[in-house]
Formats: C-alpha cells, sequence, structure tokens
C-alpha cells in the first residue's frame, strides 16, 4: 500500500508581490510504506520546500499530499496531527533543543500528542534505548553534550513522536565521520524497531548508495528522476548534467574502465567494490 | 506570519533625493521639521503642504506608499485633533457642545492645524527612511554625530554606530532563524495559533530560547570573526564608500534653504 502519495504539487512563494518563485513545480510521486527514499538536487532546487509539505508546513499552491491515501488537507484543524504521523527533522535539528533536561526535551513531541505520566515516560525511554542514548544523559542539560550528542537527542525529540515516516533533511551536515555514523546507525535503528518509512535529504552519494532503495532527484523545483537508486547512479551523465555526480568509487571505476580495464561500471558502495576487485583478482590467477 | 514584519523602510528608485548625500538629508530634514512647526498662519502652512508634496513627488516613491506611513499614526493624530478641538480661550466663538465639553471656531482651527503640521511631519520624515538605506543612515550619523570626540566621548560614537549597522544587518538573519525554529517545533506537534492567551504565551518559549542561544552564539561568532580582522574600533579606520557632497546636494540645500526664508516672510503677513 502506498504510504505516501503526492500529486502534481507545485508551490510558489511570494503570491502576490512581483518576486513570484516556483519553488516546487508539478511533483508526483509515490512512495511504498518501509522504503527508504533519497532526495538529492542543488542547493536551491526545492527539495526542502517539498518535504516541508510532507507534514503539512506548508500548504501546496496546487495539487495534493496523500498519507494513507487521504489528503492531508481534507480537514486544515487537524493538520497538527499529521505532524505525528510525518516526523520532520530539519538541517542543525540541535537549534531546536529548549528544555532544561534531555528527558523534557525529547518529551516535549510525544507532549505535544497529549501523552503524559507514564505512558510519556516509556515512550522517552523506549525512543533512548532503540537510538543508544543512555539512561544517565537524560537528566543532563541539552547544552551541556556535545555537537552530535544534541543532534541524536533532537533527532530523538522527533522519533519520539512515533512516525510512520520520517524525513531527515540533511541529518549528517557538519558532522565527523563518527558522528555520520553513528546518525545513519540510529536511522537504521529506528526503521528496524518501527518499520517506518524513511525519506533522506543529502549531498553525500556515498551514504545514499549505501541506504536507499530509491532515489529522487530534483533540479529547479521539478523532479527529475525518480527510479531505484542503482538506476540512478547507473545513468551517471544524467546526473552530471544538472551538476550532481556519483559516488566517488563508481566514478574511480569509470576512470579504470577508461584506462582499458574490463570492470563492471555499476559499482556503487565500496564492499561491492572490494568483491568486484576480489573476483577480478581470483579470475587473474586462474586465467 | 514572520514574512510580514518589513524592516528599512527603504524603497529602492532613482530619484535626485535617493542620490542626495544621507548626511545633506538628515540635516535638511531637521531644518525643514523646525520651519514647518515654524508655521504660525495659515499661508505658511499651506506653503509648507506645498513644499512637502512637491519633495513627495520628487522622491519617485509612490504616494500609496506614504500614506501607508500615516495609517499607523492615524489613532495619535485623531486623538491630538480631538483634544485641540476642545481647548480654546474663553474669547472664542462657540460653536457647538457635547456634554461640558465646548467646540469653539479657534478650537476647530487648531485641531485642523495641528493635525496638518503633524501629517507634514510623517511624509516629511518618511521621505528619509524611504530614500536612505540604512546603512547609509548610519553612516551619515556617524559623521554628524563626529563632533562629539570632542567632548571626551571618543569611541562612543564609533561604537553606536556600529552597534546600529549590526542590529540592522541581523534583523533578517534572526527572523529567519525565527521562522527556522518555529517549523521545527511545529514539526514536534507545538501549537501556536490556538489556546488561551496564557496557553499561547507558554508556546512561545520552544522558540525563544533557542533564539536567544542563537543569538549569542552568533554575537560571539561575530565579535571573533571582527577580531579576526584586527577591528579594533573606529580609529584609523578608512571607508571604502566615502561620503562626498555633490553639485545636486547644494542645489537640494539652497531649496531648503528658499523654504525656511519663505516661512519666515510668510509668517511677517
Amino acid at each position: 500500500m502506498s504510504v505516501l502519495e503526492v500529486k502534481n504539487l507545485t508551490h510558489c512563494y511570494g503570491g502576490n508581490t512581483p518576486f513570484i518563485n516556483d519553488a516546487v513545480s508539478d511533483v508526483s510521486f509515490t512512495v511504498e510504506s518501509g522504503e527508504i527514499i533519497g532526495i538529492i538536487g542543488h542547493t536551491g532546487s526545492g527539495k526542502s520546500t517539498l518535504v516541508s509539505h510532507l507534514n503539512g508546513l506548508l500548504k501546496p499552491t496546487d495539487g495534493t499530499v496523500l498519507i494513507e491515501e487521504k489528503d492531508i488537507w481534507e480537514n486544515p484543524k487537524e493538520i497538527r496531527k499529521i505532524r505525528s504521523k510525518v516526523g520532520l527533522v530539519f538541517q542543525y535539528p540541535e537549534y531546536q533543543l529548549f528544555e532544561e533536561t534531555v528527558f523534557d526535551d525529547i518529551a516535549f513531541g510525544p507532549k505535544n500528542m497529549g501523552l503524559s505520566g507514564d505512558e510519556l515516560k516509556k515512550r522517552v525511554t523506549e525512543i533512548c534505548e532503540i537510538i543508544g542514548i543512555k539512561p544517565e544523559y537524560l537528566e543532563k542539560s541539552p547544552f551541556d553534550l556535545s555537537g552530535g550528542e544534541k543532534r541524536r537527542v533532537a533527532i530523538a525529540g522527533v522519533m519520539a513522536m512515533r512516525p510512520q515516516i520520517i524525513v531527515f533533511d540533511e541529518p549528517i551536515a557538519g558532522l565527523d565521520p563518527k558522528g555520520r555514523q553513528d546518525i545513519m546507525k540510529i536511522i537504521s535503528e529506528y526503521r528496524k524497531a518501527t518499520g517506518a518509512t524513511v525519506i533522506i535529504i543529502s549531498h553525500s552519494m556515498e551514504d545514499m548508495a549505501m541506504f536507499t532503495d530509491k532515489l529522487l532527484v530534483m533540479s529547479r523545483g521539478k523532479l527529475v528522476i525518480f527510479d531505484k537508486t542503482e538506476n540512478v547512479f547507473k545513468n551517471g551523465k544524467e546526473l552530471q548534467k544538472i551538476g550532481l555526480n556519483v559516488p566517488i568509487v563508481t566514478r574511480v571505476f569509470y576512470k579504470l574502465k577508461e584506462m582499458g580495464i574490463d570492470v563492471p561500471l555499476d559499482v556503487f558502495t565500496v564492499e561491492k567494490a572490494v568483491e568486484v576487485l576480489k573476483n577480478a583478482k581470483a579470475g587473474d590467477r586462474n586465467a | 506570519m514572520l514574512k510580514d514584519i518589513t524592516f528599512g523602510q527603504y524603497y529602492s528608485a532613482n530619484s535626485p533625493i535617493h542620490r542626495a548625500d544621507p548626511r545633506m538629508k538628515i540635516v535638511l530634514l531637521i531644518t525643514a521639521i523646525v520651519f514647518i512647526f515654524l508655521s504660525k498662519n495659515m499661508y505658511a502652512l499651506l506653503f509648507s503642504c506645498v513644499f512637502v508634496l512637491a519633495v513627495l513627488l520628487i522622491s519617485k516613491v509612490p504616494f500609496k506608499i506614504y500614506l501607508k506611513n500615516l495609517k499607523a499614526i492615524l489613532p495619535i493624530l485623531i486623538f491630538t485633533a480631538i483634544i485641540n478641538m476642545f481647548y480654546s480661550d474663553g474669547t472664542a466663538n462657540k460653536l457647538f457642545s457635547i456634554w461640558k465639553l465646548t467646540v469653539t471656531d479657534a478650537g476647530l482651527y487648531r485641531a485642523v492645524f495641528m493635525a496638518t503640521r503633524i501629517i507634514l511631519l510623517i511624509f516629511i520624515s518618511s521621505v528619509l527612511t524611504y530614500t536612505t538605506t540604512p546603512n547609509d543612515l548610519t553612516d551619515a550619523l556617524e559623521k554628524l554625530l563626529s563632533p562629539l570626540k570632542y567632548i571626551g566621548l571618543k569611541t562612543a560614537v564609533h561604537t553606536l554606530a556600529m552597534m546600529m549597522t549590526i542590529a540592522l544587518r541581523f534583523i533578517p538573519t534572526l527572523v529567519e532563524e525565527a521562522e527556522k525554529i518555529m517549523n521545527a517545533q511545529k514539526a514536534r506537534g507545538a501549537d501556536f495559533e490556538n489556546g488561551s492567551l496564557k496557553d499561547r504565551a507558554k508556546a512561545l518559549i520552544p522558540i525563544l530560547i533557542p533564539l536567544l542561544i542563537s543569538s549569542v552564539r552568533r554575537a560571539y561568532e561575530l565579535a571573533e570573526a571582527m577580531e579576526c580582522r584586527c577591528y579594533n574600533g573606529g580609529e584609523g579606520k578608512t571607508r571604502m564608500k566615502q561620503l562626498r557632497l555633490k553639485p545636486m546636494d547644494y542645489v537640494i540645500c539652497f531649496i531648503t534653504v528658499l523654504f525656511c526664508v519663505g516661512i519666515i516672510l510668510i509668517n511677517l503677513i
């Protein structure tokens, strides 16, 4: 069943000023339950505007967003309910922390959903277990944590609402390699525990190749490609035309091919590359 | 919703007033205001009206925009007019009375006179803010206040001007930041639109605290960046854009002086 469907979505900023600007125009796509979708595109290509529609932060100028086959704007008063179904983690989410303790901050979302008492406590401790926030952290002030830890707490704050669809806008921007790994790990842990659908915006083609099932490519507010990740990366030329690229490891294989070495070009992750190279080596020995 | 906050009222156009030296504009504005208030009789006031209207036309800013500015001050305007209407000395002719308050012809005349003065004042001041960018304004203020350094306020003038410039520069940044934080909290189910006044005030905490923290962080970063570029206050600082008086500035000055002389002469009638 399609958990999310976007139909002919158009959004233009500055409706009645001379600066009319279609940030997103005529975008349609369908997401099946449990998929991991990556969104790639240039800065300013409308990625963030697009995802802000998924939980009703922005109202489409034209078109509809359907969650579980229901138009989210059917009843505008109920839009806050959509926000607990579709979690949205913004860029640099650590800047949204405000409570005195980590526990209170994670509890903010569920509290807004109307949970309280033991139920609320259960929610928070559960999510902390899933993504590995130690219980002794819960009483600390979020402002005493390190950058990576803050981000993890902020993400936990959205996950604690238990959204069925969770959207991340550049979740790993500005983190060190260890921090990036940690964030990607908690995203997969959450998915494993809840079976949620995940949508990730990122500029890291390597992470996209590693984690996503499908890729949605945006350029100048339009959806250019929506296909399985390997199919998108197979069309490297198409991506380069709009100023994007394929993972570095794939570029290495392109170069090897150019140098006259017979290698496959559909290598998108380091693991796959290692495997291919090992096979090639074994083949050499046999010859 | 936050996008509605317009700041810096600068209206981009290409008029002699836009191009004029901001220092000159500030000085002439103050002079013009003084002389509008010196208008004693009806003819002088009428002459002021003509002068102000001419300035508005030359500024090439649509009249509609000036009127918008007037709307904000309307309650004060009406209040002043009404108070003045009831205020008169005993010699005036009684027109009508409401309850214990009497309206006389002198009072009515005074009310209209005061209201016109205030309107003119608003219009002529808006010319300055509509035709001068905030940065030009602070630059000009710094230059105009620079004599203060002779009375022991050496760094104060520059510091004040720098503070103003920074404050103006960061208003759009803060608005953008507030919007981001608001969206983030909305995504966590925060509700800013419903509930009692107390609830709504409480709902602002999740926005205000992150905003405050990020402002402090920004201030530290900015201070560091300024120090890295050897900023040490105003001393020895030169400017890329030097303010220089052009022939047109003298023309504008001359016209204003004519206006002042005119007011003095008409007042004698």
